[in-house]
C-alpha cells in the first residue's frame, strides 16, 4: 500500500528532475551560438519500484545522465574533409601568388621580353652594322636577363616565406595537441568518477579539427574516453595524456625546414592539413615552375652563346658568350642569367666577317623557331608553363571548391544532430516546466491530505 | 520520421552568399578588363594561346617595321637606279650624236667631256649610302664600293664584295635585301663604267664610237635588267605590309575570339547575379527575423 509520504517524496524527485531539464535546457539556450557546442538532453529514467506489502509501486522518475547528442562517424569525416580542405586552401594560396607572377593575360610577363628580344634581332638583320641597333639588342637581352631574374627571385621568395609558414604550422600543431592531451587527462579522470565529461569532449573535438587544419590525423578512441591522435602514416601526436611534440630543421640541401618526429623526418609522409599543401607548394609546385624557367633560360643562353661565337664581331674577332654560360645542369640559370658582354660591337652577326653580313643575326633569329628547349621552342616552352601553372592553379580551386562543398554538407548533417534548436528547446521548456508544475501540484495535494489525517476527528488544526 | 533539420542555417545562407558574390565579382572583373581570362587559371588552355598570340603580334609588329625600313631603303636604291638609267639614255644620245661623221674634233670632244662628267654622276650613285652604310658595296656596307682608279680599264674600281643579305619579313619568308654593285656596274654583260669610259675615250679619239655605243646600250640594258630587283622589291613588300596588317587584325580578332568579353552576355549575368544576391540577402534578413516559439510563451 502506497503512503502519503511516498507520494510527496515521488512528486518532489519528479520537481528535482524536471528542474534538472530545465537546467539543461537552459545551458542549450546559453550555448545556441557557442562554436563547437553539442547540444544535451536530459534521460528521464523511472526510480526503482517499490514493493509494499505484496504491491509494486512505481518509485516516479528521476533525472538520468547528461548526454551530448554528437555523431562520431561524422565528425571524422569533418576532420578528413578538413585535412583536404587544409591541404588544397594553403597550396592553392600558395600557386594563386605564382600566378600573379605570370601576368600573361594582360600581355606584361615574360613573353614580352621575351619578343622583345627577338625582335631587337630582327630589327638588327636590317642593318647589322647600326651601332645603335646592336645596343638596342643588349638592351633588349638584359630586360630579358632581368625578368628572368626577377620572376626566379620572386618564386624563390615565396618559397622562403611557405618555408616560415612550415615553421609556424609546426608550432601551432605542438600547441594544439599539448592541450588536446591534457583535455585527454581531464577527460578520462571525469569518467572514471561517472561523470560525463561533455564540455571537455566538445572542447576536444573543436581542438583536433583545428588540428585537422594543419596535419593529417588519425583518431582512435580509447576505453577510458580518451584519443589517441597520430599522423596519417602512424606517427604518434598524442597518446592519452602524453603528447609528442614535432620539431623543425634545416634540410642539408636546399636550406628548407624539414618537419621531424623525434629523430624521423616525415616531410615527405605528411599527408594533409595546410603543413601538406605548403610542402606541396614549397618542394614540388614551385620547384616544378623553377625548373622550367631555368631549362628556358640556359636552353635560350647556351643557344645564344653557341651561335655567337660561331660568328664575327664589328671589329673582326670571333664572337665569344653573349650570355654568361648558365650553371652545370641548368639549376639556377634563370635567377644567374646575365649579358656576357657590354659592347654592342662584340655581337658576332656576321659569318664572313664584314660589317654588313647579317648571317648570323639570323640564325639568332632562327632560334626562336628551333625546339632548343627539350625539344620545344621557347615561346612554346614558355606558354607550356603558362598552362602547367594556370593548371594547377585551375585543378586546385575545383578540389577546394569540392572539398568546401563536401565539408558544408557534413557541418549541415552535424548541426541537424548536434545544433541547438531555439524552438526545439522552447518547446522542451514548456514541457519539463509543465511536468515540474503538475508534481507540485501533487506535493500540494499530498500535504492536504497529510493535514486531513492529522486532523482526523477533530476540529481543523492543521491546513 | 523526418529528419531533424539543422537548425542553424547561417552558414549554409553565408556559405551561398559567398558563392553568388564571388560569381559577381569574377563577372565585374570580366566586365572591368573586356576579357574573360583574367588569371591563368580562368582558361589556362586559353592563356597558353594568348602568349602564343602575344608573340606572334609582338613578331608581326617587328616584320612590319622591317618591312617599312626595306621599304625605305629599296626606294633609295630604285631612285639610284632611275637616275643611273636617265643618266645611260643620255650617254646612248650623246653617243648617237658623237657617231655622227659631220662633228668636228672639238665637237666631239665637248661630247667626250660630257660622258666624262656621266661618268663622275654615275660615280657619286654608285656610292649612294643608306643610313650610313652603302647600297651597292655588297656586304661591305661601311666602305666605299667604286673608287676613281686610273689604272683600271673602266676608270674606276670595286671595293666592296658580292655579298648578298637577307631578311625575314614573315616567319620562314626572308626576302633579298641588295644587289652588290659588282652585278649592277661592273657586270660582265654590261659593265656601266667600262661603256662609258670606253665612250669617252673614243668620242676624245674618234675611233670605235659605233662598238664604245654597243657596249653603252649593253650596259643601259642589264641596268635595266638590275633595276627590276629593286620593282619586285618594292612590290614584295608593300604586299608583305598588307598581308601583315591583314594578319594583325586576324591575330587581334583571335585575341578577342580567345579572351574578350560578350559584353551583353556578360552584363546580363551582372544582372541576374545581382537580383540572386539581392534575393538571397533578403531571404536571409528574413530568416534572421523569424520569431521563435519564445516568443509565443508568456
Amino acid at each position: 500500500m502506497g503512503t502519503l509520504s511516498s507520494s510527496l517524496s515521488i512528486a518532489t524527485q519528479a520537481m528535482l528532475a524536471e528542474q534538472d531539464a530545465i537546467s539543461v535546457t537552459a545551458n542549450n539556450i546559453a550555448n545556441v551560438n557557442t562554436p563547437g557546442y553539442t547540444r544535451e538532453t536530459t534521460e528521464m529514467v523511472e526510480a526503482p519500484p517499490i514493493e509494499y506489502g505484496g504491491y509494486v509501486f512505481g518509485g516516479g522518475v528521476q533525472a538520468g545522465q547528461i548526454t551530448s547528442q554528437r555523431n562520431n562517424v561524422l565528425q571524422l569525416r569533418l576532420d578528413d574533409e578538413t585535412q583536404q580542405q587544409g591541404q588544397y586552401n594553403s597550396f592553392l594560396s600558395s600557386m594563386q601568388q605564382v600566378q600573379t607572377l605570370f601576368n600573361e593575360t594582360s600581355g606584361s610577363g615574360l613573353q614580352s621580353s621575351l619578343s622583345g628580344f627577338f625582335n631587337s634581332l630582327q630589327q638588327l638583320s636590317t642593318n647589322p652594322s647600326d651601332l645603335t641597333l646592336r645596343q638596342a639588342v643588349l638592351t633588349a637581352a638584359q630586360n630579358l636577363a632581368q625578368s628572368f631574374n626577377s620572376t626566379s627571385a620572386n618564386l624563390t621568395q615565396l618559397q622562403n616565406n611557405i618555408d616560415l609558414s612550415v615553421r609556424q604550422d609546426v608550432n601551432q600543431v605542438n600547441g594544439l595537441t599539448s592541450q588536446i592531451a591534457t583535455l585527454n587527462q581531464q577527460i578520462a579522470s571525469a569518467e572514471n568518477l561517472g561523470q560525463a565529461p561533455n564540455t571537455l569532449v566538445d572542447q576536444r573535438e573543436q581542438l583536433v579539427n583545428q588540428l585537422a587544419g594543419l596535419i593529417g590525423v588519425s583518431e582512435i578512441a580509447a576505453s577510458d574516453g580518451s584519443i589517441t591522435l597520430t599522423t596519417t602514416n602512424g606517427v604518434s601526436l598524442v597518446v592519452g595524456n602524453q603528447s609528442y611534440q614535432l620539431s623543425t630543421h634545416p634540410n642539408g640541401t636546399n636550406g628548407f625546414q624539414d618537419v621531424y618526429a623525434g629523430s624521423a623526418d616525415i616531410t615527405s609522409s605528411i599527408t594533409g592539413g595546410s603543413l601538406a599543401g605548403e610542402i606541396q607548394a614549397r618542394d614540388q609546385g614551385i620547384p616544378s615552375v623553377l625548373s622550367s624557367l631555368d631549362a628556358l633560360a640556359a636552353s635560350l643562353s647556351t643557344s645564344m652563346n653557341s651561335v655567337n661565337k660561331a660568328g664575327t664581331d664589328l671589329n673582326g674577332n670571333p664572337g665569344g658568350n653573349f650570355f654568361t654560360p648558365p650553371p652545370a645542369g641548368g639549376v639556377g640559370a634563370a635567377s644567374a642569367m646575365s649579358v656576357a658582354i657590354s659592347d654592342p660591337s662584340q655581337i658576332a652577326a656576321s659569318l664572313d666577317g664584314t660589317a654588313g653580313d647579317n648571317s648570323n643575326v639570323n640564325a639568332m633569329i632562327a632560334l626562336q623557331n628551333q625546339g632548343i628547349v627539350n625539344g620545344q621552342t621557347p615561346m612554346n616552352a614558355y606558354s607550356s608553363l603558362i598552362f602547367q601553372i594556370g593548371n594547377t592553379v585551375s585543378t586546385a580551386q575545383t578540389e577546394l571548391q569540392a572539398s568546401q562543398a563536401i565539408s558544408q554538407q557534413l557541418q549541415d548533417q552535424i548541426g541537424s544532430v548536434s545544433g541547438v534548436s531555439i524552438n526545439e528547446e522552447a518547446a522542451n521548456l514548456v514541457q519539463y516546466e509543465r511536468a515540474y508544475q503538475a508534481a507540485a501540484q501533487v506535493a500540494g495535494i499530498v500535504s492536504s491530505l497529510t493535514a486531513t489525517a492529522i486532523n482526523l476527528g477533530q476540529t481543523t488544526t492543521v491546513s | 520520421m523526418i529528419s531533424r533539420p539543422n537548425p542553424n542555417i547561417i552558414p549554409d545562407l553565408l556559405y551561398t552568399l559567398g558563392n553568388v558574390q564571388q560569381d559577381q565579382q569574377t563577372t565585374t572583373e570580366e566586365i572591368a578588363t573586356g576579357r574573360s581570362v583574367n588569371n591563368l587559371s580562368d582558361n589556362p588552355a586559353v592563356a597558353a594561346m594568348i602568349v602564343n598570340n602575344n608573340a606572334l603580334s609582338s613578331q608581326n609588329d617587328q616584320f612590319l617595321a622591317n618591312v617599312s625600313d626595306l621599304q625605305s631603303k629599296f626606294q633609295v636604291g630604285d631612285s639610284a637606279l632611275s637616275s643611273a638609267i636617265q643618266l645611260m639614255t643620255t650617254a646612248i644620245s650623246v653617243g648617237t650624236e658623237g657617231a655622227n661623221g659631220t662633228l668636228s674634233v672639238s665637237e666631239r670632244q665637248a661630247l667626250g667631256a660630257q660622258i666624262t662628267g656621266i661618268q663622275q654622276q654615275m660615280l657619286s650613285l654608285a656610292n649612294t649610302s643608306y643610313q650610313g652604310t652603302y647600297l651597292f658595296s655588297g656586304t661591305v656596307v661601311t666602305t666605299q664600293p667604286f673608287a676613281e682608279d686610273a689604272s683600271s680599264p673602266s676608270g674606276v674600281s670595286y671595293g666592296g664584295n658580292s655579298g648578298v643579305t637577307s631578311v625575314e619579313i614573315s616567319t620562314g619568308q626572308s626576302m633579298k635585301t641588295n644587289v652588290p654593285g659588282d652585278q649592277v656596274f661592273t657586270n660582265s654583260s654590261g659593265n656601266v663604267f667600262q661603256a662609258l669610259n670606253d665612250l669617252a675615250n673614243a668620242l676624245n679619239s674618234g675611233n670605235g664610237i659605233e662598238a664604245a655605243n654597243t657596249e653603252v646600250q649593253q650596259a643601259f640594258n642589264e641596268l635595266n635588267t638590275q633595276r627590276v630587283f629593286y620593282g619586285n622589291a618594292l612590290s614584295q613588300v608593300q604586299s608583305q605590309e598588307s598581308f601583315l596588317n591583314q594578319d594583325q587584325v586576324n591575330l587581334s580578332q583571335q585575341q578577342t575570339d580567345l579572351a574578350g568579353v560578350n559584353m551583353a552576355q556578360a552584363i546580363s549575368n551582372s544582372s541576374q547575379e545581382q537580383i540572386a544576391q539581392e534575393a538571397l540577402l533578403n531571404v536571409t534578413g528574413q530568416v534572421l527575423n523569424l520569431p521563435t516559439l519564445l516568443n509565443y510563451l508568456k
